[in-house]
């Protein structure tokens, strides 16, 4: 038997929601960032000036992420004011705009089965407007099971449009609104909708399950990013009075959705900015750490890479565009939040320089500091191994290699996003996809190979030049924990055999059993 | 986590007996007949004495006496040879192989156990002290043992039936372990601080009354330690015969972990392990799975590696250099215990594949470790006496440096050359060894070879003036001959003159 780790039967509903911490172990993680960055900038000499300070850029950001996580996540234990016998009218909104019949009709049928005395469901029906086929048929399906269904014929604003729309043909004080895909539980309404006592109260959020989470590679490691998010991050944020708006999954007041002009139609992260103006305008916010709702998570790399882009883009338009640290009305604690939020999309720069470090190194022979390794990694390795402890602490060990493995091998995603948001190009919103694309996706990490061959390469080259050195083997192994690090995201592009089971309401992972099948 | 409290299965006594055929294998292939080093000449002097003059010699080291007194007694009935005082602690080490296994099983379970018990006997620095004559092994075999009953005290509380009857017993073991602990070695406090600490962060979770017993304990040791302390407060002599220690630095730290788990190497496979640190972020990172949460246990086998190395690291900074590997060599059985508990962590194949790798890794290097003639702990002084003794007359003189290296030549040179030192020390006065006076260099060194027709000038334990000593010779008198015996051991033969009738060999030999 293997005891290294807990056999405490977990669920996957509930694992990432046990977020409490000791704070002296974030007192020693902030002390550790300080002390490896202070030893980095100011105790060594420095080589090449410009590698310095791309270097010291990055180390900036880095500790800016440290000490961000670290302040969202202090108090994680936080609950709003609620009055459970608080029950206005609802009405709840499934957003739709393609998505297959029989996916719409689940999530439908679960709302129309909540929980709840005085709601009405809509199915807002974008197909027409998005130039689907199938957009008579949803509207079928809302006659066939006695919803409403309101069909945009107007373009305009995508799914932030199709929103606004609804709110001028509807009249509840409370909107829920669900992703087509996205099937809430029965006590959703009734959960949620008791902290709308408080009449400042302007929506209230929850988490976005994925219940295909063992569908495949993708969908796995899709839900372990979000676990760190919807766990530590999202309730320290409601402590913080700064939710994130995710634009599924969540009740809102009808009166703050008017009062800022409805969803956000410039930005293709409409709930995101949405969220931020509401805060803007004095309105609260609140985060219910409970899964009341499951969706699907992307299932090929190539949906994954265009989910990935739309979040990045939208969340860098609140750095180029909807600043927060120049924006009234919003608290320290909310612009610190959201800058947290939105820089997390400026990783993939920073990956990058990271990474080519020991490539400039390898054809070169330039590096930013003269520095004995050692001297470093007694700073380094303790700041950076206290620090996977701490995450793993605050998010009760959901963090997982492969999740991390995304987020650093979407640093191409991520730069794409930043190129088109300081550019202020135009972004188009794109469904995310809910059936797997079948095949290989090698384009995706094309610039993740070209590294690997980049950093092969120059091994031979720094060996012509100096022979085996101490710092060609340190480069080396800086080069090849860089590959390591790609790789979950290298392996996302390969086809794979798929685990084609869902997870069952309340399912131990140790009872699972998976039926395995080839592609 | 209850523990597994199950009889020892068969497969694992004998896994553990094979196990333990490996040290006593490779102690009979290559470390049984290596030269005595200087440390082990020290221990065979101080513990060849009566049992005051041993008390008197080892207060005045940076020692504990448990071991000396053990190593006297010893020698008495299995005799006073290299061999013999070897095999205690090949005795020792063969010991802590079982007790780690038990350890393991207690902390975690028995693959862990039999794991760790697998590098443990493969691990070349163990094997190193497994074969020498101080008190390395024995510390370490009773800090395994304190650990035993330390996380048989933590484990009693979800222990089964029937185990609360047995619990005098543990503590009984406890305290007799710690008592024993404390006089094998200095160091044995750290072990004990990170039980302490451990127990403040944990201490919800030990069975009740655990603090009144624990507070019971420390009385005991520090009630069986007190009269040492203040005999060797009254001496007034600790660190009399301790070589220069310089303080360390952050390569010191991680060189102490590459050793731990290759040995002592060459500087260039040292830069190369060392270089390659950036790689263990990997092991980090591929432990981060879902639900593989760190234990209790590998915190408190993490505390007492962490806490250990950074006490010993922050005193040599601030107060006095103590920061030695071989000092820390307690703390090995918690590194492999961790090495394990983390390897569990990975996916299975690539456990495997971890597991077999390190081994594998371990047995090149024991065998580096053992072949190479640059291997730096090496120290052969039998070779160096003999030559000294084929070469030398009665009308030469020998003059070492470092001092304190007289130890290992005395134990075996049998010719008729008188010994000298440089500085000049009188090993048989009390009190510490001269310091090196540059100015007095000349006088000392004439003093030393007197009338001599040649000198044989062993440098080796350079304690910052060994170049000093040599370039002092090389620029007085004609150096005829030279020889290496192992790293750091140099003998350098100089004619001081030419009207003595009979040559010694060594002055026909040409310079090499």
């Amino acid at each position: 038997m293997n005891t290294n780790y807990d056999h405490t039967p977990h669920d996957l509903r509930t694992d990432f929601l046990e977020t409490k911490t000791p704070k002296m172990l974030f007192v020693i993680n902030a002390v550790l960032a300080v002390a490896y960055f202070a030893v980095l900038v100011f105790f060594f000499p420095i080589g090449n000036k410009l590698l310095f300070a791309l270097l010291i850029a990055g180390e900036i950001f880095h500790l800016w992420q440290v000490l961000t996580f670290l302040y969202t996540v202090w108090d994680t234990e936080y609950e709003a004011p609620r009055n459970p016998s608080f029950h206005p009218p609802v009405d709840v909104f499934i957003t739709v705009a393609g998505e297959p019949v029989e996916l719409v009709q689940k999530t439908v049928a679960a709302a129309r089965a909540m929980n709840y005395p005085n709601f009405d469901v809509y199915i807002l029906n974008d197909g027409y407007v998005a130039g689907k086929d199938n957009w008579r048929d949803i509207e079928a399906l809302a006659s066939r099971m006695a919803v409403n269904c309101i069909t945009r014929t107007v373009p305009g604003g995508a799914k932030a449009g199709n929103i606004n729309n609804a709110l001028k043909l509807t009249k509840s004080p409370l909107v829920a609104i669900f992703d087509a895909d996205h099937v809430p539980r029965g006590d959703f309404l009734r959960a949620t909708a008791a902290y709308f006592a408080d009449p400042t109260v302007a929506f209230v959020q929850t988490p976005q399950f994925y219940k295909n989470y063992s569908e495949n590679f993708i969908t796995k490691s899709s839900w372990e990013q979000q676990e760190l998010f919807f766990g530590p991050i999202c309730k320290g944020k409601n402590r913080l009075n700064a939710a994130t708006m995710c634009g599924t999954n969540m009740l809102i007041s009808r009166e703050a959705l008017v009062d800022v002009g409805g969803m956000c139609t410039e930005s293709i992260a409409e709930d995101f900015i949405t969220g931020l103006m509401i805060h803007a305008r004095g309105w609260r916010s609140v985060y219910h750490g409970e899964v009341l709702a499951e969706g699907l998570a992307t299932e090929d790399l190539l949906s994954y890479s265009k989910q990935q882009f739309r979040w990045a883009r939208g969340a860098l338009d609140v750095i180029f565009r909807y600043n927060p640290l120049f924006m009234r009305g919003l608290s320290w604690a909310q612009k610190i939040q959201y800058l947290a939020s939105a820089s997390f999309y400026l990783s993939g720069l920073f990956v990058v320089l990271d990474a080519l470090l020991p490539v400039i190194y390898f054809y070169t022979g330039t590096v930013p500091v003269i520095i004995s390794g050692m001297l470093l990694a007694s700073f380094f390795l303790p700041y950076l191994f206290f620090t996977f402890y701490v995450i793993q602490r605050t998010s009760n060990s959901t963090f997982t290699f492969p999740s991390l493995g995304f987020s650093m091998g979407s640093f191409n995603i991520q730069l794409q996003a930043l190129y088109s948001a300081a550019t202020f190009q135009r972004s188009a919103f794109g469904i995310t996809q809910k059936k797997k694309l079948e095949g290989n996706f090698v384009g995706l990490v094309k610039w993740h190979i070209a590294y690997a061959a980049l950093v092969v390469g120059g091994i031979v080259v720094a060996f012509l030049r100096e022979g085996f050195s101490a710092s060609l083997f340190n480069n080396i192994a800086w080069g090849a924990l860089n590959i390591i690090i790609f790789l979950p995201f290298i392996r996302a592009a390969f086809p794979e055999r798929t685990r084609n089971q869902s997870v069952p309401l309340g399912t131990p992972v140790a009872q699972r059993t998976y039926a395995v099948r080839k592609h | 986590m209850p523990y597994e409290n199950t009889k020892t299965p068969t497969r694992d006594i004998v896994l553990l007996v094979c196990i333990m055929l490996i040290p006593l294998a490779l102690s009979a292939f290559f470390f049984m007949g290596q030269s005595l080093r200087l440390d082990e000449a020290q221990s065979l002097w101080q513990t060849s004495r009566s049992v005051s003059a041993i008390f008197k010699q080892v207060g005045s080291d940076v020692h504990v006496p448990f071991y000396h007194l053990l190593l006297h007694f010893w020698q008495i009935y299995f005799g006073a040879t290299i061999v013999s005082a070897r095999l205690m602690s090949l005795l020792f080490y063969e010991l802590s192989i079982p007790a780690l296994y038990l350890l393991g099983r207690t902390s975690f379970n028995r693959r862990i156990g039999l794991y760790a018990a697998f590098l443990f006997a493969l691990s070349p620095f163990m094997n190193w002290y497994g074969n020498e004559i101080r008190m390395y092994t024995l510390f370490t075999f009773f800090t395994i043992l304190n650990q035993y009953f330390f996380v048989r005290i933590w484990k009693a509380r979800t222990s089964l039936a029937g185990e609360e009857q047995r619990q005098s017993h543990i503590w009984a073991g406890y305290i007799l372990t710690a008592v024993f602990g404390v006089f094998s070695h200095y160091f044995f406090f750290l072990n004990l601080l990170a039980q302490v600490v451990f127990y403040f962060v944990r201490w919800k979770t030990f069975p009740e009354g655990s603090f009144r017993r624990f507070l019971f304990s420390a009385g005991v040791v520090v009630a069986a330690f007190v009269p040492w302390v203040l005999y060797v407060l009254r001496l007034g002599t600790i660190g009399f015969q301790e070589p220069l220690l310089t303080p360390p630095t952050s390569v010191n730290l991680f060189s102490t972990f590459a050793q731990f788990l290759f040995g002592f190497q060459n500087d260039n496979i040292n830069t190369f392990f060392l270089a390659l640190w950036p790689l263990v972020v990997v092991l980090a990172l591929l432990a981060l799975r879902r639900k593989r949460r760190a234990l209790p246990e590998t915190e408190y086998f993490l505390a007492t590696i962490i806490l250990s190395f950074a006490v010993a690291f922050v005193v040599s900074l601030a107060i006095a250099p103590v920061f030695v590997s071989r000092y820390l060599i307690f703390t090995i059985p918690s590194f492999y215990l961790l090495l394990g508990s983390l390897f569990v962590t990975y996916e299975a194949r690539f456990a495997v594949f971890l597991q077999r790798s390190l081994a594998l890794l371990m047995v090149v290097m024991l065998a580096v470790e053992i072949a190479s003639p640059s291997t730096p702990v090496k120290e052969n002084y039998e070779q160096a006496t003999a030559y000294i003794s084929a070469h030398a007359t009665p009308q030469d003189v020998i003059v070492l440096s470092a001092p304190f290296t007289l130890y290992p030549v005395q134990y075996y040179y049998r010719g008729a050359s008188p010994i000298e030192t440089l500085p000049l020390w009188d090993r048989y006065d009390f009190g510490p060894i001269p310091p090196f006076v540059a100015a007095n260099l000349e006088s000392e060194a004439k003093t030393a070879v007197g009338s001599s027709q040649n000198v044989y000038l062993l440098l080796s334990y350079d304690q910052g003036y060994e170049k000093t000593v040599y370039d002092y010779f090389n620029s007085h008198y004609q150096m005829v001959d030279k020889e290496h015996f192992s790293d750091d051991l140099n003998l350098y033969v100089y004619k001081l003159r030419y009207d003595t009738a009979k040559t010694s060999q060594a002055t026909t030999t040409a310079l090499r």
